[in-house]
């Protein structure tokens, strides 16, 4: 048995097919774009190939993420929130907060045993998010993947003091031209987006161990002013984009097993690994 | 005499919340006066023993605010700013006169900018005081004797205590039958469902309360003659906060995978709870019910002092003991707590009610939004993952 998750995020969409005994199989990671629709089938086509595997051969699918409505060959949707969570157990069995750090959206989630218990988001605004990050990297003219190491080399991190992604970038180049070295502000941005993140977090009451996750995951300079600010140890996946997928999938997988055992069947949908049609 | 009605209960309820001048402008152009009123501290029974119609302001979250913004800051209640946007754009126009109410703060600059940009003919201000012992009662009760005054000089009418009892009691059948109606959510699945609640709250809110009550009725026959009622979910919710008064919100709600089934809100149970005791001089129970009565947070309630000493949890017992009702006898298992962004009024609320919900062993979650159609597609999530929580 196969079981899939596919998770469409704001940027990139991540595809994880595992087996009956919760191996990964393949994954694949694909640019989200603005047609996204389009894509998560050809995404999915590609994990399929990669596992050699037809889509009939996979048991159940599970479509999370903010794209989740518009999967096709989707048998289910489940909100990123309680696949994250599940995902992150399924790597870590002791994680009590698990951050996530998307492209648009910070979210933290509080889980015990594997369950979600209880969470909170930060969606409607750039700030702590990715999108932060590659609006400042732009500005700066650097790669936003070169961030973290340049961070690390910073020997006076600044304050930024707005909390507003457009009149950071104001700031920040207000600190170019005051010839600050690049990076001290570099470490200034990543303190900025993981204090708000932190700050955002700890309604939850936080609570060890705690495991970060998400494309700004990627970013050393940003995991270590998380755990500054957190005043603890993170713990770090391997791959930080794929825990969503991966919890989508092994949802999945408890929905088959617990039908199983009710001697019930597998239900069968009328997949179409096609692009949807329309916006739900 | 009152028009032949085409359809009846929930149809009409939904006819009437697509279009909430659907009965009104019939009226005005009978010649009847329309009264609008602004939250529910007005006291509706004086308006209408005197025959005129309340008739209840509302925003609309699907109209986007463009006039408002030249008045009020955009950091204030969206809702009052909404009201205030429909208002400047003439769509409350037709109304013959305005009553409003020290609710708030931001709902006291919407009065005064309301009254400066309109000219109906007739204005009232009642002032509310915040707190409910008994210096409280008594000013609050000449307050309401100003206001029966104001009334009579603009009808030319006297109001007797015969006709203020009479409509008091009209007021509370009204209020007795909406009980009846939300003993229909009781079942699982409920009889009806919370889109329909709403509409038909909203309906009520805008004709006369005698045709409200003959809607009412239909609405509950036509309810109980329901075989199964709606689809059964597994969470049954009770949902908290400020104002509701556009379906967008519980539609989202029970399409995501719940149903819900008791409320806490002004267009719900704060407004339609609270029955006016006949008392001898009627103005000493509609001045208990209106100030004391009404359960909303811009009324601070504290437990009588000395009595809680400093147990918080006493405390909360004291002020919130019926949800513990509400939760109980609906069967809840889950509360959505809610409210309008720049709501200081719940805001401060929403830490104490939370810990009370914990303490009954409830879980719940806090949602804001900023009171557009367009906002609640993020909130989506947030209420999906919540019913995710609940299992």
């Amino acid at each position: 048995m196969y079981f899939a998750g596919v998770d469409i995020g704001s940027t990139m969409t991540k595809v994880v097919i595992v087996n009956a005994d919760e191996k990964i199989c393949s994954r694949v990671v694909g640019l989200t774009g603005a047609e996204h629709r389009r894509l998560a089938n050809e995404v999915m086509a590609e994990a399929l190939k990669q596992a050699s595997l037809c889509l009939d051969e996979v048991s159940f699918v599970v479509a999370t993420g903010y794209g989740r409505l518009n999967v096709p060959f989707a048998d289910r949707q489940i909100t990123e929130l309680s696949c994250h969570a599940k995902g992150v157990s399924s790597l870590f069995p002791d994680v009590r907060t698990a951050i996530d750090i998307g492209g648009q959206d910070a979210k933290g989630m509080k889980i015990n045993h594997g369950n979600l218990v209880d969470f909170v988001m930060n969606d409607k605004c750039a700030a702590g998010t990715g999108r932060f990050l590659e609006v400042i990297s732009d500005a700066l003219g650097i790669k936003v993947e070169d961030l973290g190491s340049i961070s690390l080399k910073a020997t006076h991190k600044v304050e930024i003091s707005s909390i507003c992604t457009v009149f950071v970038q104001q700031e920040v180049v207000s600190c170019l031209s005051e010839g600050t070295p690049l990076e001290d502000i570099v470490a200034g941005i990543h303190d900025a987006i993981a204090s708000r993140v932190v700050r955002m977090v700890k309604r939850l009451k936080i609570e060890p161990s705690v495991v970060l996750t998400g494309g700004v995951a990627k970013n050393v300079g940003v995991v270590k002013a998380v755990k500054e600010n957190l005043g603890c140890e993170v713990l770090i996946p391997v791959d930080p984009l794929l825990s969503g997928a991966i919890g989508a999938a092994l949802l999945g997988k408890e929905l088959i097993l617990k039908r199983l055992e009710k001697g019930e069947s597998i239900p069968k949908k009328e997949r179409r690994l096609e692009e949807a049609t329309f916006f739900r | 005499m009152v028009k032949e009605m085409e359809s009846k209960g929930l149809t009409r309820a939904r006819e009437i919340y697509q279009d909430r001048t659907l009965r009104v402008k019939e009226l005005k152009a009978e010649g009847g006066s329309i009264i609008g009123y602004l939250c529910i501290y007005p006291v509706l029974e004086m308006m209408t023993a005197l025959d005129l119609v309340p008739y209840r302001i509302f925003g609309d979250m699907g109209e986007p605010i463009t006039k408002a913004d030249a008045y009020l800051p955009t950091v204030v209640c969206p809702f009052l700013r909404s009201s205030l946007d429909l208002e400047l754009k003439g769509k409350y126009a037709f109304l013959d006169g305005m009553v409003m109410a020290h609710i708030c703060d931001v709902g006291d600059r919407v009065a005064h900018i309301w009254r400066s940009y309109t000219n109906y003919p007739y204005f009232y201000f009642i002032d509310v005081p915040h707190t409910v012992h008994r210096a409280a009662q008594e000013a609050f009760k000449e307050e309401i004797k100003g206001f029966k005054k104001s009334l009579e000089s603009f009808t030319g009418k006297e109001l007797s205590l015969e006709k203020l009892k009479k409509a008091i009691e009209v007021h509370n059948r009204q209020r007795t039958l909406v009980k009846e109606l939300y003993d229909l959510r009781k079942p699982d699945p409920p009889l009806v469902s919370g889109t329909e609640i709403l509409q038909v709250m909203v309906a009520l809110a805008s004709i006369p309360v005698e045709e409200g009550n003959e809607l009412l009725r239909q609405a509950i026959a036509e309810a109980k003659e329901r075989k199964g009622g709606h689809e059964k979910q597994t969470a049954r919710l009770l949902i908290w906060g400020s104002i509701i008064d556009d379906i967008s919100l519980i539609e989202m709600i029970e399409s995501v995978g719940a149903n819900v089934v008791m409320d806490d809100t002004c267009v719900g149970t704060r407004f339609y709870w609270p029955e006016v005791e006949l008392t001898e001089d009627p103005l000493d129970g509609l001045a208990y019910r209106y100030l004391v009565g009404i359960n909303c947070p811009r009324t601070f309630r504290e437990a009588v002092f000395g009595e809680t000493k400093k147990d918080y949890m006493a405390d909360l017992e004291s002020r919130f003991s019926y949800l513990k009702y509400y939760a109980r006898e609906w069967n809840v298992n889950g509360v959505l707590l809610q409210s309008v962004k720049y709501c200081d009024t719940h805001g401060y609320e929403v830490p104490g009610v939370k810990d009370y919900f914990d303490s009954l062993g409830l879980p719940s979650t806090y949602l804001e939004h900023d009171y557009s159609q367009g906002s609640l597609a993020p909130l989506r999530t947030r209420v999906q993952a919540f019913l995710e929580t609940l299992g």
